[in-house]
């Protein structure tokens, strides 16, 4: 029934687009990154000279510390939230799951530019919603000038981030719980299990390959997120908020060091892609 | 169940629900507060209800001409991936072709594509079509990063349609392009309709591709506009407020409105 040529046209729209747009900006990344470049023109072949600066380059490492940061903070928090959530929801009734659900997912549905001007207004020092709440509670001593603090910036801004993300987590648990046979419950229920147990012990190791999916899909996020910080601290105060994204940014528009940033995007782009090989391998075969 | 457990866990459910709404609701009051009430706490209920904000930030910081752009941009790129994205799908869940599987691979590849790294090239390369500055910028770049999570989404789709309904079309003498068009299309209406939702989200929620294209101030879209104010007027609250929830309103109402096709879709290739 089929003709290579004519299947093959179903493919070239889109593969035309994607080429122009996608796979030939990639392969200048590669290109650029082996000159040296002085605001914006090519001064001359430079080899690896990209590469070694980038392993003295001290706000490199930090980014990338903060990118693994980010990662611990997002396995710690949302995908927790999302997991809880969804083990309570899962035994209420659909009309609670569906509206629950919806409500914990809307935050997703919110421009991320627009999440961080909400959440530098919370964290404002003067008007912020965070420290209204602490001196009205009595625990005004613990306000703080959340953003503008190297210690609390980069927690701060993830609380922000989880606030987009768990409510995903919530939906991905939720239809896997759904899928897990009762009569497990129900058995663990005659043996006199507690919820806690049951969350212990049943939910939770039979949504190992759903906890590793959200688990690598929250690290590739977390490598290659950029509006929420841009938006909200630039990378700032000093570098304590920087991550690959906006190092890239910055090298690349401020500076207009392209080769630099082509190696840095070269470098961001390598640790997306083994990411992504190792995840493909471990969802491959449970 | 004990009854501590079940207060517990409805405590746990509460705590969520007001950690992801009373950032929108702040925003809503702020955005209608008056000036004489800014001081009387960030949640209590702003009265009189002063909408003059919203007239102010659409009309004089030229909102309304940011919510057109956005809306030209969102709906021009998911018009394109309407018109890519399920034909490509349908080749790689249904026909045979040399290359099939590197193909795909390429776009899979893209999936997890850091788009600044894109950028870095892309810059200069709009800028030698001269479609800098222009909403084609945008547009085309923009549906060609949405491909891969759109084609993933679109061959997982269409492998659900029953090859023996497309193989009796064809047999009937039917062209491969006709029975798509005829047969098939009709059937993955509800995947379209989530692609298009989705795709018009993101579109709509992009930030890093129309800042970095687009300096012209009537071409910006909202995400850029709203950032900008924020930056130049940061003591400007109720503004600020008015602008977030202009950016965010009509996609917010789209997807409760469409919740259903909205989450089928972001949780596609997800629950597999």
């Amino acid at each position: 029934m089929q003709n290579g040529r004519t299947a093959f046209l179903f493919v070239a729209p889109a593969l035309v687009l994607y080429a122009v747009f996608v796979g030939l900006p990639i392969l200048q990344v590669f290109a650029y990154s082996f000159f040296t470049w002085d605001s914006g023109t090519i001064r001359g072949f430079g080899g690896l000279e990209n590469y070694t600066r980038l392993v003295a380059d001290g706000v490199f490492w930090t980014a990338l510390s903060h990118n693994a940061i980010w990662v611990v903070l997002t396995l710690a928090f949302p995908l927790m939230a999302g997991l809880i959530t969804a083990s309570i929801l899962a035994e209420r009734s659909p009309r609670t799951v569906r509206l629950l659900s919806v409500l914990y997912f809307l935050p997703r549905t919110i421009p991320m530019v627009v999440v961080g001007i909400i959440w530098l207004w919370i964290y404002s020092p003067i008007f912020g919603l965070l420290n209204w709440f602490l001196d009205s509670v009595g625990l005004g001593n613990l306000g703080a000038a959340w953003l503008a603090e190297p210690n609390t910036a980069l927690l701060s801004l993830n609380i922000a981030g989880a606030w987009t993300f768990f409510g995903f987590c919530n939906i991905i648990y939720l239809a896997a719980i759904q899928s897990i046979d009762p009569s497990l419950y129900e058995a663990a229920s005659l043996d006199g299990a507690t919820w806690w147990q049951k969350f212990r012990f049943v939910t939770t190791p039979l949504l190992r390959s759903t906890t590793l999916f959200l688990g690598l899909y929250a690290a590739i996020e977390a490598m290659r997120f950029f509006d929420l910080v841009y938006v909200t601290t630039s990378g700032g105060p000093g570098y304590s908020t920087e991550v690959l994204t906006t190092h890239i940014y910055k090298t690349f528009f401020l500076v207009g060091d392209f080769g630099y940033a082509a190696a840095l995007s070269v470098v961001l782009l390598a640790i997306v892609l083994s990411i992504s090989g190792i995840s493909y391998r471990m969802l491959r075969k449970p | 169940m004990t009854k501590r457990l079940r207060l517990f866990q409805y405590a746990v459910l509460g705590f969520f629900a007001l950690y992801a709404l009373i950032p929108v609701y702040l925003v809503l009051l702020a955005s209608v507060r008056s000036e004489a009430d800014l001081f009387s706490g960030p949640l209590s209920l702003p009265w009189p209800i002063d909408l003059s904000t919203y007239k102010r930030v659409w009309f004089e910081s030229g909102f309304q001409g940011y919510f057109i752009n956005s809306l030209i941009i969102s709906c021009s790129a998911t018009f394109l991936v309407m018109l890519t994205a399920p034909l490509a799908g349908f080749a790689f869940a249904k026909l045979n072709f040399r290359y099939k599987e590197l193909v795909f691979g390429l776009f899979l590849a893209g999936l997890v594509l850091p788009a600044p790294s894109v950028i870095v090239a892309l810059y200069g390369n709009l800028n030698r079509l001269d479609l800098l500055d222009s909403h084609l910028g945008v547009i085309l770049p923009q549906a060609a990063l949405l491909l891969p999570f759109s084609i993933f989404m679109m061959r997982t789709v269409m492998e659900d349609v029953p090859s023996e309904l497309i193989e009796a079309a064809t047999v009937d003498g039917a062209s491969i392009f006709k029975t798509y068009w005829l047969i098939v299309l009709p059937i993955v209406r509800p995947g379209l309709m989530s692609l298009a939702l989705i795709s018009f989200l993101f579109s709509w929620q992009e930030y890093l591709l129309p800042l970095v294209v687009i300096q012209d101030e009537t071409l910006k879209p909202l995400t850029v506009g709203a950032a900008a104010l924020q930056g130049r007027y940061g003591v400007d609250y109720a503004g600020i407020a008015a602008a977030g929830v202009i950016a965010f309103a009509p996609v917010v109402l789209l997807f409760l409105v469409m919740q259903r096709s909205f989450v089928r879709g972001l949780t596609a290739g997800a629950v597999k």
